[in-house]
């Protein structure tokens, strides 16, 4: 284990190091199908990520559906349990640990989820709902009648202070007598009565209206300048997170592509996929209605990922040796077939897409000899039509064999780059 | 010229054990071909109501006054029948959230042949085809035409839905909340194409939403809702720039963007519709309330040519 120094409360006293953290899940593919293939699917929800979060500090993780946020927020309060690398909370390595230490630990990490209503018992009492924490990390030699008489006057400051008044009122009611902002701010009271070190945010307020949006936001921000709480807000939003976040790290399928101070990246965004989040958020006013980068489809199956960089096939700056590789030829040629004004005879010519096979950089059909050489210049032109870096990293294009292939160069390798005060995984910064 | 959809005088009332809830109170408003307008406002206001009623998809034992004419025709005294061939035909309606809209064991092909099989009498073959160019149009490619909703992402679930409301070239979509439950570049995408729609077709598009950010993106007019009234309608330009109700001035400054330097909320919270307060809805949160707003409700006046706000002080803000 990595012996790190204490350093006490001073102000940059490292709370949470996450280092290489990895959370696959497998995929049920029938029996069958798993003996012929003998091998395993899994989704790469999260696959090696690293970052180091300091005590007091809010850093914002963000990314779209599916890039694996949640999953971060889930392994770093050991929801579930990882797959690989290490969850370092105070010098300790948490990754691996089992019931009882991991109960413990929740005294000093809470998670807060996106629905309010969702986290609530409709059947508990309010009060009863904060003050459950209490009960269930309580010790065992105090006795009943004096616990619950401390616990009620502690969950009253609690709603006192997370602004759910008149406390002693709303102390009695049930969930379903709350508004959608007294219902947040009920959950952030059971989240920090227990005075938690770490609040792992994962949306929490996505669901509620822009009206009471900043009001939760601002109790957030009061909380950790008066308990010195480190957060990990978890948001899909880049302007919400811009507000509250001190850093940010940008996720897309699984891995951080770009984290630094929110400052920077907000000023000088460097990453594509960080530039078209940014691109995207609405400016409130009709005069100003501004060109958007939109990249290219949706995000890709976490289970197959593409190869070299994740974020190649959508993006609008790719280069040639960001890993282009024979499914993205499919890609290109089902577009191309699909669309009868570019087709013309090409599917007669290349047959159906369902003749073609990519593995790995290779691309192709079985064919004949005689076909061979009109398939490869229909290939040529259709390849022009693609993204310009698409063409330069073609290798070969004829027969080889029974097939007609196209090979791409290999993709150069990807690392972490140092730009500024921030680090971005991108060829583009890479010297 | 006949106005092409007239709600006048609208109030919608649902009843419940504790009382009526007035979800809309005597809404008047306009909309002409070709015209996006946005309707917003937060949780309860009524923007949903507006859609469902434009649309007699009310739940039974709903109480209807006031007239919605569309094309001259009062759609809450059309038959059954008869509203039931305008639906999907001349206005359509795309829900928040794709999933639950789509029948989880019906190949999306059907779903296109049902509606246009009740709508028109043509030949299954010639439903099919039209279904595959309204993929097409949407970007989905024709071999997935006969997979089931769930082999599909959530962003071409909705375009899915999207060419599902349009395949019988409806002349107004009403679309409520189509973004809500997606990811930030694929409601960019969709806000795209809705737009890209409204050109090529020439369409009216009315969009429900709480967020003020896109509709500033894509709004010609926008409409603003308080507690089941209407409490300011204008143009994109003149709502965003001199918004002349308080609740307005709340909404836009509630937005959190880029530039945001301080974050803003509207104090307290939208009030019960069963008893809602007296004069202004809006006096209890209202930061500039008088003795006026508590007695006296205010009308909707027009302080600008095309700019009407529902406010005592509206022309204060002026």
């Amino acid at each position: 284990m990595i012996e790190l120094t204490q350093s006490g409360d001073t102000e940059s006293s490292e709370i949470l190091r996450v280092e290489n953290l990895q959370v696959h899940f497998p995929v049920k593919i029938p029996l069958l199908q798993r003996i012929v293939q003998r091998e395993k699917a899994v989704v790469h929800a999260v696959d090696g990520v690293s970052f180091v979060l300091q005590t007091g500090e809010i850093m914002g993780l963000v990314g779209e559906s599916g890039c694996g946020k949640t999953t971060v927020g889930r392994a770093v309060v050991r929801l579930i349990e990882p797959t690989g690398g290490k969850v370092i909370f105070e010098d300790r390595n948490i990754a691996k640990a089992k019931g009882g230490t991991i109960r413990a630990l929740r005294r000093e990490m809470q998670i807060i989820f996106q629905d309010p209503h969702a986290s609530l018992n409709p059947a508990m009492r309010i009060g009863d709902a904060i003050g459950h924490p209490l009960w269930i990390h309580r010790s065992g030699s105090q006795s009943r009648a004096s616990f619950r008489r401390e616990a009620r006057e502690n969950v009253l400051s609690m709603m006192r202070e997370v602004g759910l008044t008149p406390e002693e009122q709303l102390y009695d009611k049930y969930p379903g007598d709350l508004s959608g902002g007294q219902k947040q701010r009920a959950v952030i009271a059971r989240a920090i009565i227990l005075e938690p070190k770490l609040l792992v945010v994962d949306e929490g307020v996505a669901m509620l209206d822009m009206s009471i949006r900043a009001k939760i936001l601002e109790l957030m921000l009061d909380l950790k300048r008066k308990h010195a709480m480190t957060y990990l807000f978890i948001t899909h939003d880049l302007a919400t997170a811009k507000f509250i976040c001190d850093r940010i790290a940008i996720m897309y399928l699984g891995r951080i592509v770009e984290i630094g101070p929110s400052k920077e990246i907000y000023a000088d965004p460097k990453h594509p996929y960080t530039k078209a989040l940014l691109s995207v958020i609405p400016v409130p006013d009709p005069d100003k209605r501004k060109e958007k980068i939109l990249p290219r489809g949706e995000v890709p199956d976490a289970v197959n990922l593409p190869l070299g960089c994740r974020f190649h096939p959508r993006c609008p700056a790719v280069l040639s040796s960001c890993g282009w590789e024979g499914r993205d030829f499919l890609d290109l040629l089902d577009e191309h077939l699909s669309d009868p004004k570019r087709a013309g005879a090409d599917e007669t010519i290349l047959g159906p897409i369902e003749d073609w096979w990519a593995k790995g950089l290779v691309a192709g059909r079985k064919t004949g000899p005689a076909d061979a050489a009109k398939i490869t210049e229909r290939i040529r032109a259709i390849l022009a039509e693609g993204p310009a870096a698409m063409v330069q990293a073609v290798g070969t294009v004829g027969l080889q064999g029974k097939n007609v292939i196209i090979e791409f160069r290999g993709p150069d390798t990807l690392a972490q780059t140092q730009v500024g005060e921030r680090i971005v995984e991108c060829l583009l910064y890479q010297n | 010229m006949e106005t092409f959809l007239k709600i006048d005088d609208l109030s919608v009332g649902y009843w419940t054990r504790r009382g009526k809830v007035g979800a809309l109170v005597g809404i008047r408003l306009e909309m002409s071909e070709g015209e996006t307008l946005g309707i917003v406002g937060e949780t309860g206001c009524g923007k949903s109501t507006l859609g469902k009623a434009i649309l007699g998809i009310l739940p039974p034992l709903t109480e209807i006054q006031g007239h919605i004419f569309f094309r001259g025709r009062d759609l809450p005294r059309l038959g059954l029948e008869e509203y039931r061939r305008l639906r999907a035909k001349e206005i359509a309606l795309i829900f928040q959230d794709p999933m639950t809209r789509l029948n989880p064991l019906m190949r999306i092909e059907n779903h296109f042949v049902e509606e246009i099989l009740a709508h028109e009498s043509v030949s299954k073959a010639e439903a099919r085809s039209r279904a595959r160019e309204a993929l097409l149009s949407m970007g989905i490619h024709e071999s997935r035409i006969r997979n089931y909703p769930h082999e599909f992402s959530g962003g071409m679930r909705q375009r899915i839905m999207i060419a599902l409301a349009l395949v019988l070239k409806p002349s107004l979509l009403i679309a409520d909340e189509p973004t809500t439950s997606l990811d930030v570049i694929v409601e960019s995408q969709i806000l795209e194409i809705l737009q890209d729609l409204k050109r090529v077709y020439h369409m009216s598009l009315q969009l429900i939403t709480h967020n003020m950010g896109i509709v500033a993106e894509i709004c010609d007019r926008v409409a603003v809702l308080y507690a089941g009234k209407l409490v300011e309608l204008g143009s994109a330009h003149d709502v965003f720039h001199k918004p002349l109700h308080p609740y307005t001035q709340g909404l836009l400054a509630s937005i959190i963007h880029l530039d945001t330097k301080e974050l803003h909320s509207i104090e307290g919270s939208p009030p019960d519709l069963i008893s809602p307060p007296s004069g202004c809805r809006f006096h209890p949160r209202c930061p500039y309330a008088q003795q006026i707003c508590v007695e006296k409700e205010p009308p909707l006046v027009e302080f600008q040519k095309g700019h009407l706000a529902a406010c005592h002080f509206g022309d204060t803000f002026l």
